[in-house]
């Protein structure tokens, strides 16, 4: 029992990251309309970058990881980022798989007879932290209601005169900060390598759609449930079948539930 | 007395693409205080004048003048600053956000301080929505939604309302009380420009109907002329009319 505890513990603080990243996918789908598949290059990008800063620039990982909002932002919200992202990094930075020192101490904690790790129980409560803030901001704000508007139908929100670009804007630079904790997260367990983006990116993708592409919640039990199944899969299964899990369940609900387990189905006019 | 000409289209040319025209060269005016129905066959072009007016659409020719001053291109929030409302066709809500957030993202021009006192303004105008003030805005009947459009609308104090099918999925019990909100409205000062396809009831609370056809203006009368003129329903399922603007 313990066992199957600690693999849905450590699962969930896996499936948090890609919730992190399934996020991203569905605020900017909601703001903006746009299926960002460089979603997986938006969290390598920052893992380069933090890299840089640490080890070139010899700061610490905490203002490493503030510099590197502040650089995604810039980035992500102005220029796009596009597959040929990864070319470039392959070429112009290193083809090599990096170390990346986790922002978390090493060792376990015991909770009874369970052991987790710390980095898992800190990823847990990082990106819960992220995510409480994130419906916080979108909820108690009067601007995050303002982007619920602009998603949910623009052109009402123009005829309010809301100003729809500055509410996308906003979308792009919170999708760059969740990007950003993301690489944070992953790396140390990946490795910066410039094809990280990939496997992240899709799963992420898979995770976005399988929990509802038009609801925030969606995206946070979408990325929590592939991340357990995943653990649960490579532990009792085989771990050659852990990496199918996120496909596996993307194509059931695609022919059960093609709106999402918790999205809701959408009517256009055409 | 005529009353002062509020707005104004000038051969107004406006489409959806540089090869779908709507407006063709259409030339209207709307008064002061008054409620002017814009009718006609779908696709004679009465939506897409509260849209060009509404800096949805932008003319490729001619002039749009809101008080005698062209507004052509103005962004919707300089035109809600102007005093312009819109309420469009269809449903307009935010439907996972409480009511009461509707209204303040109706008021987002506003500054902070005014909100809440215009808030109690129109809840006290609508007392329903005031009962409903914390529900989901998707929760409410076709009826409170329109009201809630229209509440919203009011926040900015306009001069001019726009509105577009107000009726649309109203019970005809629910018609009368919008018409007869949009006719105080007139009677204290507001000015209408509303599109309608409910026409005969429309004409009962208007003061002008101009009547569309292909993108111009085919006839121009007093709402209660029309009204009793045995060919009204020719005129707005498509039959051409004799010239005869006022």
């Amino acid at each position: 029992m313990a066992d199957l505890l600690q693999l849905i513990l450590s699962g969930t603080a896996t499936g948090a990251i890609y919730a992190l990243c399934a996020l991203g996918f569905t605020l900017l789908w909601q703001a903006s309309g746009t299926i960002n598949f460089a979603q997986g290059e938006f969290v390598m990008i920052p893992a380069f970058v933090m890299l840089f800063f640490i080890n070139t620039a010899g700061l610490p990982l905490w203002v490493a990881f503030l510099l590197t909002c502040l650089v995604a932002m810039l980035l992500i919200a102005t220029l796009g980022l596009s597959i040929g992202v990864k070319q470039l990094v392959k070429a112009g930075v290193t083809a090599q798989a990096m170390p990346f020192e986790s922002p978390f101490p090493d060792g376990l904690l015991a909770l009874g007879a369970m052991k987790v790790s710390y980095a898992d129980v800190g990823t847990l409560l990082l990106a819960g932290l992220i995510v409480v803030g994130l419906q916080l901001f979108l909820n108690r704000t009067v601007t995050g209601r303002a982007m619920q508007a602009v998603a949910q139908n623009t052109d009402a929100a123009k005829v309010l005169g809301i100003n729809v670009q500055r509410m996308v804007l906003y979308t792009f630079l919170i999708n760059a900060v969740l990007a950003v904790v993301a690489a944070l997260l992953v790396t140390p367990t990946y490795l910066a390598k410039f094809d990280m983006g990939e496997s992240i990116g899709l799963k992420a993708f898979y995770a976005a759609i399988i929990g509802g592409f038009n609801q925030t919640r969606g995206a946070l039990l979408g990325g929590v449930l592939v991340g357990v199944l995943e653990n649960l899969m490579g532990a009792y299964v085989s771990p050659a079948y852990k990496e199918g899990v996120a496909l596996m369940l993307f194509l059931i609900v695609i022919i059960f539930r093609p709106e999402g387990l918790l999205g809701k189905t959408e009517e256009r006019k055409v | 007395m005529t009353a002062e000409k509020i707005i104004e289209f000038d051969k107004v040319v406006a489409g959806y693409s540089p090869s779908l025209t709507i407006l063709n060269e259409l030339s209207l005016d709307a008064r002061k205080a008054e409620i002017t129905l814009l009718i006609g066959p779908n696709g004679a072009g009465k939506s897409t004048v509260l849209k060009t007016l509404f800096g949805m659409l932008v003319p490729r020719l001619g002039e749009v003048r809101f008080e005698g001053k062209r507004v052509n291109g103005k962004s919707q929030r300089e035109l809600l600053a102007d005093g312009i409302a819109f309420v469009p066709q269809g449903r307009n809500l935010f439907g996972s956000l409480s009511v009461r957030h509707n209204l303040e993202l109706g008021g987002i021009t506003l500054p902070r301080g005014e909100l809440s006192g215009r808030i109690e303004e129109v809840l006290a105008r609508f007392p329903r929505i005031r009962e409903r003030i914390d529900n989901q805005a998707s929760t409410m009947s076709g009826g409170e939604q329109k009201q809630l459009e229209v509440g919203r609308a009011l926040l900015l104090h306009p001069r001019v309302l726009l509105i577009d099918e107000p009726s649309i999925g109203l019970s005809p019990k629910l018609v009368q009380e919008v018409m007869t909100l949009l006719r105080q409205l007139a009677d204290g000062g507001t000015t209408v420009l509303m599109v309608e396809q409910n026409v005969r009831t429309a004409l009962k609370y208007a003061n002008r109907a101009l009547v569309l056809e292909m993108g111009r203006l085919a006839l121009d009368r007093p709402a209660s002329e029309l009204l009793n003129d045995p060919d009204l329903n020719r005129l707005f399922l498509g039959g051409h009319v004799q010239k005869n603007v006022a």
